[in-house]
């Protein structure tokens, strides 16, 4: 990966050109949506007119300010979609081909609904499914992918229902440098998927045992459940678990790993969006600086991890 | 007297409770050992390759190599008792450590792709077998932590059941083996 100095030439050499016309065209969406907002506050003032006295032709102009509003959000919303689509094609693409040329990008993508369910981190079906940003390569020996995800829970209760988040951020996957068999599943401490009961009612957790192992900093931070005790040692041995806890240190605690089909599963809970650019702020350097850093997360796993170690028969 | 007979039946359903426990956690146990007699196994198959290989450069060590078949000649007997096998497995280790130190000597065998293939054979089987070991080891802990708290400890004791020995892990075992092919 290009150290912090190429990067900074590349970025004045030929990002900040390509930026300057996207920059204006940002200018134009922001102002469509804040003249939305003037609107509806006008829409509001004629509002509060035509409810204190009653009969005045305020009601038809609080109602004629409210459309108006409407109708630039609509516009709003349909050139903002068309800038990031845009913007992800010119910059981010960029950004992705200069790190590393041999890597696939699409903005549209994301991991699949299957292998999301079949890393078994988290168990429970979500009702909303959204991603994008996908992207895949090799680094090293390793071969990986991962991409953007945002899973999310319907909440019905009486009155309404909502969405809350199962999982939002990075989703990652790699072809794991060991050969295994079974499943090993590595969950944050207080937060395994298998319980009592599931574990005698859900064919996911049924084969599954509570690992213990003997890294204290380890156990406090994770708690293993896997279908082979030996191979979740050979997997977890104790460097790899030093390593997991480092990993753990530097993404944040509710960092979860699972070892399934021969894969490494990683998901890592990010808050802001990735690979997104802004419509509200400038796309500066900064911006353009946080698509690297968010690649740079997915080395560092692998690097982290070893991943590029390999043992013979996985060469 | 329904009192008397429902005591009764409480305590006898957790005698069973207990016993049953304690024969899990030494079935456990057991099983460990026998995961991990299968990883030795697959590594006393590859010694005689690796001193087939082997010997073809390493001049100086002939006697060191012929001590290394000697030992695995005598683990691979049947009916060994398993104290007898875990000491002459260490006597192995120490054995196969001093061998790897000596490969550093012999640029050309480093250079071989049989002995790559080797090695990296033997470094595979030696991470299975320092898996199984720990599993052993953390089944040992189980059956143990069982074995001596009350009130399973009287059942125990009742029932004849005794401590199991730990493997020793070395501390060269405990990271990951050094892997020549960088």
């Amino acid at each position: 990966m290009p150290g912090e100095k190429e990067f900074n030439t590349f970025y004045e050499k030929e990002l900040e050109s390509l930026l300057v016309p996207l920059e204006a065209e940002r200018k134009k969406i922001k102002k469509q949506g804040v003249t939305g907002f003037i609107f509806l506050g006008v829409a509001a003032v004629f509002f509060i007119f035509a409810v204190t006295e009653t009969g005045t032709p305020a009601v038809v102009a609080a109602v004629a300010a409210f459309v108006t509003a409407i109708v630039f959000f609509v516009l709003f919303g349909l050139r903002k979609n068309k800038f990031t689509r845009n913007f992800k094609g010119i910059i981010v693409n960029r950004v992705i081909q200069f790190i590393d040329p041999s890597l696939k990008y699409n903005p549209r993508l994301s991991i699949s609904k299957e292998d999301y369910m079949s890393s078994g981190l988290f168990v429970e079906r979500p009702d909303r499914y959204t991603g994008d940003d996908y992207i895949e390569g090799m680094h090293g020996k390793t071969v990986f992918c991962f991409s953007e995800l945002h899973t999310e829970r319907q909440v019905n209760t009486d009155k309404s229902s909502h969405w809350e988040t199962i999982f939002k951020g990075l989703f990652f996957i790699a072809d794991f440098n060991k050969h295994f068999s079974g499943r090993t599943y590595v969950w944050r401490e207080g937060r395994p998927q298998v319980n009592f009961l599931t574990r005698i009612f859900s064919s996911f957790a049924s084969g599954l045992e509570k690992v213990k192992l003997e890294s204290v900093e380890f156990e406090k931070r994770f708690t293993v459940y896997s279908s082979d005790q030996v191979e979740a040692r050979y997997i977890l041995t104790p460097s790899f678990m030093e390593r997991v806890v480092r990993l753990q240190d530097r993404m944040g605690e509710e960092v979860s790993l699972s070892f399934v089909n021969t894969n490494i599963y990683v998901a890592i809970p990010i808050r802001e969006a990735l690979f997104e650019p802004s419509v509200f702020s400038a796309n500066d350097f900064s911006r353009v600086e946080d698509f690297r850093t968010t690649l740079q997360i997915v080395y560092d796993i692998i690097d982290e991890l070893k991943l590029n170690q390999r043992l013979w028969t996985k060469e | 007297m329904p009192v008397l007979i429902g005591i009764l039946l409480l305590v006898s359903l957790l005698l069973v409770f207990l016993y049953n426990n304690l024969v899990r956690k030494k079935n456990a146990v057991e099983n460990a050992f026998f995961s991990m007699d299968v990883m030795l196994k697959k590594r006393y198959d590859l010694i005689p390759q690796l001193v087939e290989t082997v010997k073809g450069y390493m001049h100086h060590e002939r006697e060191l190599l012929s001590g290394l078949t000697e030992l695995r000649q005598k683990v691979i007997q049947e009916q060994l008792p398993a104290n007898e096998k875990v000491k002459l497995d260490n006597q192995i280790n120490t054995v196969l450590q001093q061998v790897r130190v000596q490969f550093e000597n012999y640029p050309e065998l480093k250079a071989s792709e049989n002995f790559l293939r080797l090695q990296g054979a033997v470094n595979e089987t030696e991470e299975q077998l320092a898996a199984s070991r720990r599993y052993y080891n953390a089944a040992v802990n189980d059956y143990h932590n069982v074995l001596e708290t009350f009130p399973s400890s009287l059942m125990a004791s009742w029932a004849g059941m005794g401590r199991k020995e730990y493997f020793s892990i070395g501390e060269a075992e405990k990271g990951v083996p050094d892997l020549s092919i960088k």
